[in-house]
């Protein structure tokens, strides 16, 4: 059952990947170069949506939150060498699945690529344990939490921080 | 090109979309939205077939167990349903080199290929360090 909840949930979401067009390089490079903020758009949006609806429902004692912990040595290191693929590659792990869906071939490079990038982490990793993954640990941490406040405090937040965004995008027309 | 930009959604709504349906994924299911394990399961899946002894004791393999789990699905979902879209909408391409990319490097498959290779090996390899 999980297995099908998988392919159904991934359907819809390529569909909406691909009515969208952000899962193009064009598109990508173009948030990277700070050209074209579709894909921001896109993504800021599934996340105020679904920041909203997933702390209602954990409100409501239906869902539990999946927070992974914060070390900042392997988030900033990580995140950095990411940055250097996803400009060369111009597609991210998701979205390669769906480039290739609507024909654009050379992300089979990238995904047999990505493939090769995941069995070499895999070969380090018991080195990184020891090293990377213990710089800057601070545990499973959530702003809210941080903050000491309540997460509907927060939450108006980072929408209406949202909306300013979109609002100077579309000033712009990026 | 420009009929194919016509025909495309508001970001702001299928992004939206896409948030009322991680909802749902998450509220239904109990998962949340991601990519990136699925490439390191399936790399310990193609290296079994080599070498099963060895991918057995490797501690990333352990925790990350190659086997098609939920996230597998999804992944391969994203192809399908990427797929279903640009051929109802005719914006299926087969292509190979990218508009920005062809500008800038030229139309030689190979170039952009040796490079997407390269960065995918990268962007991977950065993802799982980050663990995202």
């Amino acid at each position: 059952m999980m297995l099908l909840y998988g392919l159904i949930t991934g359907v819809i979401f390529g569909f909406l990947l691909q009515k969208a067009r952000v899962i193009r390089y064009d598109k990508q490079l173009g948030a990277l170069r700070l050209m074209d903020m579709t894909i921001v758009k896109f993504m800021f949006s599934t996340i105020l949506v679904a920041m909203v609806g997933t702390y209602l429902l954990k409100d409501l004692g239906l869902v539990k939150l999946s927070i992974k912990p914060t070390v900042l040595g392997a988030v900033i290191l990580g995140g950095l060498i990411f940055g250097i693929g996803w400009g060369l590659l111009g597609y991210c792990p998701g979205t390669s699945a769906g480039a290739l869906g609507e024909g654009r071939f050379d992300a089979i490079w990238g995904i047999l690529g990505m493939l090769v990038g995941a069995g070499l982490y895999a070969e380090v990793y018991p080195a990184m344990k020891k090293t990377v993954l213990t710089w800057g640990n601070l545990g499973k941490i959530t702003f809210p939490q941080v903050l000491g406040l309540n997460h509907w405090v927060l939450i108006p937040f980072f929408v209406i921080g949202g909306l300013i965004l979109f609002w100077w995008f579309e000033k712009k027309g990026l | 090109m420009e009929i194919a930009e016509k025909k495309a959604w508001s970001p702001y709504l299928a992004g939206a979309l896409s948030g009322v349906l991680s909802i749902l994924s998450i509220w239904i299911a109990g998962k949340y939205f991601g990519a990136s394990t699925t490439f390191v399961r399936s790399a310990g899946m193609i290296e079994k077939i080599i070498g099963p002894e060895r991918i057995a004791k490797m501690p990333y393999f352990i925790k990350d167990v190659p086997e098609i789990d939920w996230q597998w699905m999804f992944v391969v979902g994203i192809f399908i349903g990427s797929l279903i879209s640009s051929i109802t909408s005719s914006t299926f391409l087969w292509k190979g080199v990218p508009d920005m990319w062809e500008k800038r490097f030229g139309p030689n498959r190979w170039k952009r290929g040796i490079v997407a290779f390269a960065g995918g090996v990268i962007a991977m390899f950065g993802a799982r360090l980050a663990d995202g």
